[in-house]
Formats: C-alpha cells, sequence, structure tokens
C-alpha cells in the first residue's frame, strides 16, 4: 500500500477530525454501495479504507510514524458490499420500481419494456418456509409420517424416510409460500432434528448399544433380551463373554444407501450384583486359579 | 445460506434492541419463518453499509433513511436498465 497520508492527501502532522474528514469526503465519492455501477471504485476505496483504518487508530498511526509498521498488512479483508447482492434476479424486498413508475404510464415501447419488467417482478415464485422438527431416534432408523402444525394454521404432512440423520433437511416441492401471479409456489424446508436416546449412538449405518450383563451371563452364557429401534430382539450371549465383547444384530442399523440394513453392535458389559455378595467373594476368594491369572501381563513397565 | 436472529446479531455485531429499531424502519427484511427469522447474506451486506455510514459516514438515522430509500430505487433502476439492455441486443429476458 502507498503511504497513507497520500492515500488520504493530509499532512503527517494532521489532527484526527482532519483524518476523518478527508476519509468521508473520499468515501462518499469512492464506496462501493454509493457507485454501483463503478467497478475501478472498489480498489481505490480499499487503499482509502486499509489507509482511514491505520490513521484513525491512535495507536497503529503513532507505531506507523515511529517506523515500528508499515503499511501493509492493514488492507481489509474482503469486503461483500451490498450491490454484489442488490441486482440479484430472484426477486427481493428491497429493490422499488419507484424511481421510475412515471416512466411506465405512456404508450411507447419503452414503457411497454418497463412494465414487463415489473410484471416479470409480480410473478416472482414464492418465498422458502423453514421448518424444524424433532423426531425420536427410533423414527430416524424406521422412519416415520409426521404432521407438522403450521403457524399460520394448517398442517402439512412429512413422511420422514429411514436413515435420516440429525440436522438432514427435507425439501418439500411446492409446499412453500404462495408466488405472486404465475410465479408458483416455494418450497418447505424441513431440518429435521433426532432425540438423542440414552440406550443407542450411530456410528454410519451402524447403531452402537452397550448391553449391561450379569457375571453368570458372562461365565455361563445365554439368552438376553437387546432393544432395537424396531424393539427387543433375543440374542445369545456367548460363553465366556467378557466386557467389550462385541455382538452383531445383522440387519437391525440403519438403511444403507442402495439397499440393505447396517448392523446393530451390542457392546458387552459385565456388572458385578449392587450390592456385597458373601457366597461370590467366597468363592473368588478360595478360586486359585483365578488369581493365577494376569489381565495386566505386559502392561507393567 | 441464512442464519437464525442469534447469529445474525454475533455476526453483524449488533445489540438486539438496534436490530429491533432497525426491523421496524423496514431497513431490513428478513424471510419471516416458524422457525424464526432467517436472515441472507444480502441482510447481512445491508447491515454492513448501515452499520458504516452509522460510523464512517457520520449519517445519522435520518440520514441512513433516504440513503437507503435512494439506493433502493438506483438499484430498481438499474434492474430495469439491464433489462432494456437485453432486450435491444435482441434476447429479451
Amino acid at each position: 500500500m502507498n503511504n497513507p497520508y497520500e492515500v488520504l492527501g493530509v499532512e503527517q502532522s494532521a489532527p484526527p477530525a482532519e483524518i476523518q474528514k478527508a476519509y468521508r469526503k473520499l468515501a462518499k465519492k469512492l464506496h462501493p454501495d454509493l457507485n454501483p455501477g463503478n467497478k475501478a471504485a472498489e480498489e481505490k476505496f480499499k487503499e482509502v479504507a486499509s489507509a482511514y483504518d491505520l490513521l484513525s487508530d491512535a495507536e497503529k498511526r503513532k507505531r506507523f510514524d515511529n517506523g515500528e509498521i508499515d503499511a501493509s498488512g492493514a488492507e481489509r479483508p474482503q469486503h461483500q458490499y451490498y450491490r454484489d447482492f442488490a441486482t440479484a434476479d430472484d426477486g427481493h424486498p428491497y429493490t422499488t420500481s419507484s424511481g421510475y413508475a412515471d416512466f411506465m404510464d405512456s404508450d411507447d415501447a419503452f414503457a411497454e419494456l418497463l412494465r414487463r419488467h415489473r410484471r416479470a417482478a409480480a410473478n416472482r415464485r414464492g418465498e422458502d418456509l423453514h421448518f424444524r422438527l424433532a423426531i425420536d431416534f427410533a423414527e430416524s432408523i424406521t422412519g416415520a409420517d409426521k404432521r407438522l402444525a403450521l403457524p399460520v394454521g394448517g398442517t402439512l404432512d412429512v413422511k420422514i424416510p429411514p436413515g435420516i440423520v440429525d440436522g438432514q433437511t427435507l425439501r418439500l416441492k411446492g409446499k412453500g409460500a404462495p408466488g405472486t401471479g404465475t410465479g408458483g409456489p416455494g418450497d418447505a424446508l424441513i431440518e429435521v432434528e433426532v432425540l438423542p436416546d440414552p440406550r443407542f449412538a450411530r456410528d454410519g449405518d451402524n447403531i452402537v448399544l452397550e448391553l449391561p450383563i450379569s457375571l453368570s451371563e458372562a461365565v455361563l452364557g445365554g439368552p438376553v433380551r437387546v432393544p432395537t429401534p424396531t424393539g427387543d430382539v433375543a440374542m445369545s450371549v456367548p460363553k465366556g463373554s467378557n466386557t467389550g465383547t462385541t455382538l452383531r444384530l445383522k440387519g437391525k442399523g440403519a438403511p444403507r444407501r442402495g439397499g440393505g440394513n447396517g448392523d446393530e453392535l451390542v457392546k458387552l458389559k459385565v456388572v458385578l450384583p449392587k450390592s456385597p455378595d458373601p457366597e461370590l467373594e467366597n468363592f473368588v476368594s478360595n478360586w486359585a486359579r483365578g488369581k493365577a491369572f494376569n489381565p495386566r501381563e505386559g502392561m507393567s513397565s | 445460506m441464512s442464519m437464525s436472529k442469534q447469529e445474525f446479531l454475533s455476526s453483524a455485531g449488533l445489540e438486539i434492541q438496534t436490530l429491533e429499531l432497525w426491523l421496524e424502519q423496514r431497513w431490513l427484511i428478513p424471510r419471516e419463518t416458524t422457525a424464526g427469522m432467517h436472515f441472507s447474506e444480502r441482510d447481512m451486506a445491508r447491515a454492513n453499509l448501515i452499520l458504516e455510514l452509522k460510523s464512517d459516514f457520520g449519517v445519522n438515522d435520518e440520514g441512513v433513511d433516504v440513503i437507503l430509500h435512494l439506493m433502493d430505487q438506483l438499484h430498481g433502476m438499474r434492474g430495469a436498465l439491464a433489462e432494456l439492455q437485453e432486450h435491444i441486443r435482441g434476447k429479451p429476458a
């Protein structure tokens, strides 16, 4: 960047008020939003604004005067100007024809063109409407039919596809706000929130569940009931299962893209009886081979 | 991309009271939905312009009102002019 004093056209001794005055004078001529048709103004304005950012900050100005910092690095970050959005043709509520409405009153071809322009604006597609919908975890796996009560009255039927994930948005074509003229309605966009379930967690197409089992179920094996999003199922715990042993319930997970389902992964967790059991204590203290087994083998340093 | 009221406030660095005032003046017209207001990038750029007019240019609220009104007319005319140009080129929009 050039010398900021030169950019603003002020002396190095200029008081803050003079710097502000110089900046305002230039900015009024150069600000992109006050010059929507002038492409070159943006570059010049950036330079002027950066110079002002530097010199209007007393601390930065002092450091610049002392040569501690130079003008580079003071450039303003990329800025989005209103003019970049103002002429977008998707229609928005700000632009008005009141600046040329009188030209539309006559009979000539020019007036006809302007009228057509306004009619095009009058046949705008309706706005998309945004809604949020919370569903249970099980419903996110199996899919569900939901009815959304609209604040403006009426309801909206929403089909939740199976396997939806938290934050996913469903688009219902033509269920948004009505358009004007022949514009047609907008869409309804429904952001789905999947409420967490303390039992289940989702891992891609699979569902993970931690299943507590008793010591005797772990040692001897046996049938247990396991919750799944579609209801409980029977599963047999193999003999000698341990905490961390993971069993797979095929096809009990979320639907896969392209057919089939993921699995439910059942992670076992061995849980001792809540209150100490004298019989168990007695057995373990007399259980010689149990004491000989060292589960931390290879961990000692 | 659209923002909730809360996201818009923190992203633009606005106080809630200021925003309420701007909405009342219709300086900003966000989309109203059941999930609350939704602000677009256009609304954000417009808010930045208003802030700049007020802080850097020393324009007061009355002045902002006049500037926005003239600017909206200017953009309406630019749209009409662009359409005329298309038409003269022989491909009416």
